[in-house]
């Protein structure tokens, strides 16, 4: 255990500044993160068309030289709604995470750092949170919270706080052992001054890991919350609304269900896969 | 009875041989038609029914049950829009209105072997007429004015008003009208949710409910009293109705045309044409009402201003909505009424599409173009809020296009899909929801008043309504010509007041009417003789299925 948490760093840092490329799969994952990125940061540069206004007469188009991706009901052109709703897939998808790491980490710290009754009690919380339904939770707050985007993004995030908390307290229990937190504490360290110096720098590189594995479940849950409708109010181009909105077509325009639901797994495959190599690389 | 229990796959199986082989035969089955006894309707849904008191039935799913298993006092021809005897053989009415005496048809029992007599007719309507608070039932939108029942002699029952209720006698034919067993009658509203529980004197009678899933109604072999001018008489030919919920719409086209459904409701603009394509049958019954139209709570601040409610209905382009979204049975609105309504005017000239005059009401009303494109005044945005009605086609839809044209104008209208809990209470805020879409069907001028009385389904939400939420918004010169289509008994003049609150209700801009709205439904080839009342319910009584 101790020699472990001594050596962990070293062996990280050498693994991960080592010149080896990246495995083949990942060029794929990382490519379309990428460009996912450009589409969230500039909608613009990659399509000149409104994502929510839509050209009349132009509706149900299917796809082609015009529409690569086809138009929907609205004659809105499917590709610009695709790219434009990078943004708030991935603006909501780094809320949720940021709120489940937050959160997560803060009660898993304390907890861990703190032990006895107050480890106790936190962690029984947590376990009372794990027991919920992680969609059930989620719809509970939204209805409290209200609907819309951000409210989606918060709801999802706290559901994540527990599996957060639950990691890094692990991880602080054996970190919070080892013997330069001891010296630390020794040589007259307080406290607070001790978990942020020593415990929490290396308790939070697999937290930072299991985020990253985290931010690819989070984008299916906010796609699931917006499909059902409880996300961005239409004509929002977010992707799960996309979906839903599309299935009343179906039978006749099938591209305004399929486009959008393959984005979403392409996302969530790359983030997955990227999430995955980092964890192995931290590990 | 062996019919039901023979497998899904098989009978999915049958029918789509039965599909298949039709191509060939299709012609022939409609030349010959004689109608042949027997066979199950497999009968898609679009929502599960929520109530089966009868004046609650107006929501389509529920009238789509109760037009089966409740016979009504009197017919409307959907043709001629004329009142024909049903369960009154004959009726006479008094000169001022309000007295109307009905002689009863004898014979006729209710389903549960109870006879539909004065006195169970009298405990309907004084039920519909009155309401019953212990049991949670509201007065019926079609009955105004009632006073009492008396039971005359067995067969005989008048009603009295204390009013003139010049809408009563079309108000007797209507889906909420349906007549019940007096044991229906002693239940709550809570319980009528059960289909099982409603027990009418119609064709069909509920045999069994999966809530939200299934219900099956099973043909009454007894059944003798269906509508004299009807050309079929005694039992529904079909044995069986099996109403499936289906709630996606390509889920409910994909079974009808592989054969896993003979009829099913709401079919979308969008997918007619693969239906007709495909040699399917299309019906798209008016529904004869208020247009499908957007309405304003004046209640809300943000649209108490006629001014900026004539310029949201100058800056939609109905013309549009209609193009892009609908097709040939969607005719554009013209009037708050359907043009095939009684005492129509056509208003088309107060509601043409004109974005400058839009604009420049706007700006008279004080709400000035900020530089990000938004109208504002002392700081605040025009931003409007309504959610979607899920039963009305393609609403969401309809709404961001109009979201679409009023953003044109710098109007924000956002679009909540949201769950049903959530939209029915919101819906009663004003504040919540300035704006809301909003239509119903019926083949009376008094739905003029349904929709916007107060104490009925006071769709502006005016004070005094079910609502707790409005502060002061009520509009009395509009109530008192409803009142007045209500009790005129000229029919002249009921006409004139008719004209009046259309043209009042459009020059004040509460309701931005859109299209009038079909309810379309489709069919299997072997399917025939699909029925609808007045307003588009369906009736199976004399449909037949071609083997």
């Amino acid at each position: 255990m101790t020699s472990r948490d001594l050596d962990a760093p070293l062996l990280t840092t050498s693994r991960r500044f080592s010149p080896r490329l990246p495995r083949l799969g990942l060029v794929p994952a990382w490519l379309v993160l990428i460009v996912v990125l450009a589409w969230a940061v500039g909608p613009t540069l990659f399509t000149g068309q409104s994502a929510t206004t839509g050209l009349p007469g132009a509706q149900l188009q299917a796809p082609g030289l015009d529409h690569p991706l086809g138009t929907d009901e609205l004659g809105r052109d499917l590709l610009a709604r695709i790219i434009h709703g990078a943004r708030h897939t991935l603006a909501g998808a780094t809320v949720a995470v940021g709120v489940g790491l937050l959160a997560g980490s803060l009660i898993g710290l304390v907890a861990g750092a703190v032990g006895g009754r107050t480890d106790a009690i936190v962690m029984r919380a947590v376990d009372v949170l794990l027991a919920i339904p992680a969609l059930l939770l989620s719809l509970s707050l939204i209805i409290i919270l209200g609907f819309g985007p951000i409210q989606v993004a918060l709801a999802v995030g706290v559901t994540s706080v527990a599996t957060f908390a639950r990691l890094i307290r692990s991880e602080v229990l054996t970190v919070r052992q080892a013997d330069y937190v001891e010296a630390a504490f020794g040589s007259g360290g307080t406290f607070a001054r001790v978990l942020w110096r020593h415990v929490l720098p290396n308790s939070v590189t697999s937290v930072l890991a299991f985020a990253a594995i985290q931010s690819g479940w989070a984008i299916l849950q906010i796609s699931t919350l917006g499909f059902l409708g409880y996300g961005a109010p239409p004509p929002t181009p977010e992707w799960g609304l996309m979906i839903a909105e599309g299935r009343n077509y179906m039978t006749t325009s099938w591209w305004l269900t399929l486009f959008p639901g393959l984005a979403v797994i392409a996302v969530v495959l790359a983030v997955n896969a990227v999430g995955r190599s980092m964890l192995r690389a931290d590990a | 009875m062996t019919r039901t229990s023979l497998s899904l796959t098989r009978r999915t199986l049958l029918a789509s041989l039965a599909v298949m082989a039709l191509p060939a035969r299709r012609s022939v089955a409609l030349e010959t038609g004689t109608p042949v006894q027997g066979g199950t309707l497999i009968y898609l849904e679009q929502q599960p029914h929520t109530q089966l008191y009868p004046p609650a039935g107006g929501f389509y799913p529920n009238s789509g049950v109760l037009n089966q298993i409740t016979d009504k006092l009197t017919w409307q021809n959907p043709d001629t829009l004329e009142i024909e005897p049903w369960i009154a053989e004959r009726w006479e009415v008094s000169d001022d209105l309000r007295q109307y005496t009905f002689h009863i048809r004898p014979g006729v029992t209710f389903s549960d072997g109870t006879p539909l007599d004065a006195s169970a007719v009298a405990q309907n309507f004084d039920s519909f007429g009155l309401g019953n608070p212990d049991r949670n039932f509201r007065p019926s939108e079609v009955v105004n004015n009632y006073d009492r029942s008396e039971v005359l002699d067995p067969l005989t029952v008048r009603f009295h008003f204390k009013q003139p209720s010049p809408g009563f006698l079309q108000g007797t034919s209507v889906i909420g009208s349906g007549l019940v067993a007096p044991a229906t009658l002693a239940r709550s509203f809570d319980e009528l949710g059960d289909a099982t529980l409603v027990v009418g004197s119609g064709p069909f009678v509920a045999a069994s409910q999966t809530t939200g899933t299934e219900l099956i109604l099973r043909v009454r072999e007894d059944y003798a009293w269906g509508p004299k001018e009807l050309p079929h008489q005694g039992r529904a030919l079909l044995d069986e109705v099996r109403i499936l919920i289906v709630l996606e719409d390509s889920v409910r086209i994909g079974a009808l045309l592989s054969g896993q459904a003979d009829v099913v409701r709401q079919i979308q603009a969008y997918d007619e044409p693969q239906i007709s394509a495909a040699g399917f049958n299309l019906y798209a019954p008016p529904t004869r009402g208020i247009n499908n139209s957007v309405v304003f709570r004046p209640d809300n601040p943000l649209v108490a201003d006629v001014r900026v409610r004539r310029a949201l209905l100058h800056g939609t382009d109905t013309a549009e909505i209609v193009a892009t979204l609908f097709s040939g049975n969607y005719p554009r609105a013209t009037s708050i009424l359907s043009s095939q309504a009684q005492g129509y005017v056509d208003l088309s000239a107060k509601l043409a599409h004109d974005p400058e005059l839009a604009a420049s009401l706007l700006d008279e009303a004080g709400w000035a173009l900020g530089p990000d494109g938004l109208r504002q005044k002392d700081g605040t945005a025009l931003v409007l809020t309504a959610y979607e009605s899920l039963p009305q086609p393609q609403n969401r839809a309809a709404l961001q296009l109009i979201a679409q044209q009023w953003a044109r104008l710098g109007v924000t209208l956002n679009v909540l899909p949201g769950d049903a809990g959530s939209a029915t209470v919101d819906n009663l805020d004003p504040a919540k929801t300035p704006v809301s879409p909003a239509m119903v069907g019926r083949a009376d001028p008094d739905v003029i008043k349904s929709q916007y009385y107060p104490a009925n389904r006071n769709v502006l939400l005016q004070k005094g309504g079910v609502s707790q939420e409005v502060d002061s918004f009520v509009d009395d010169h509009l109530n008192g010509l409803l009142e007045g289509i209500a009790s005129e008994i000229d029919p002249a003049k009921r006409l004139a007041l008719v004209a009046e609150a259309q043209e009042y209700v459009v020059d004040q801009a509460y309701a931005i009417p859109i299209f009038e709205e079909p309810q379309v439904f489709a069919s299997a080839p072997h399917v025939h003789d699909v029925a609808f009342e007045a307003v588009g319910r369906p009736s199976f009584y004399r449909t037949w299925k071609s083997a």
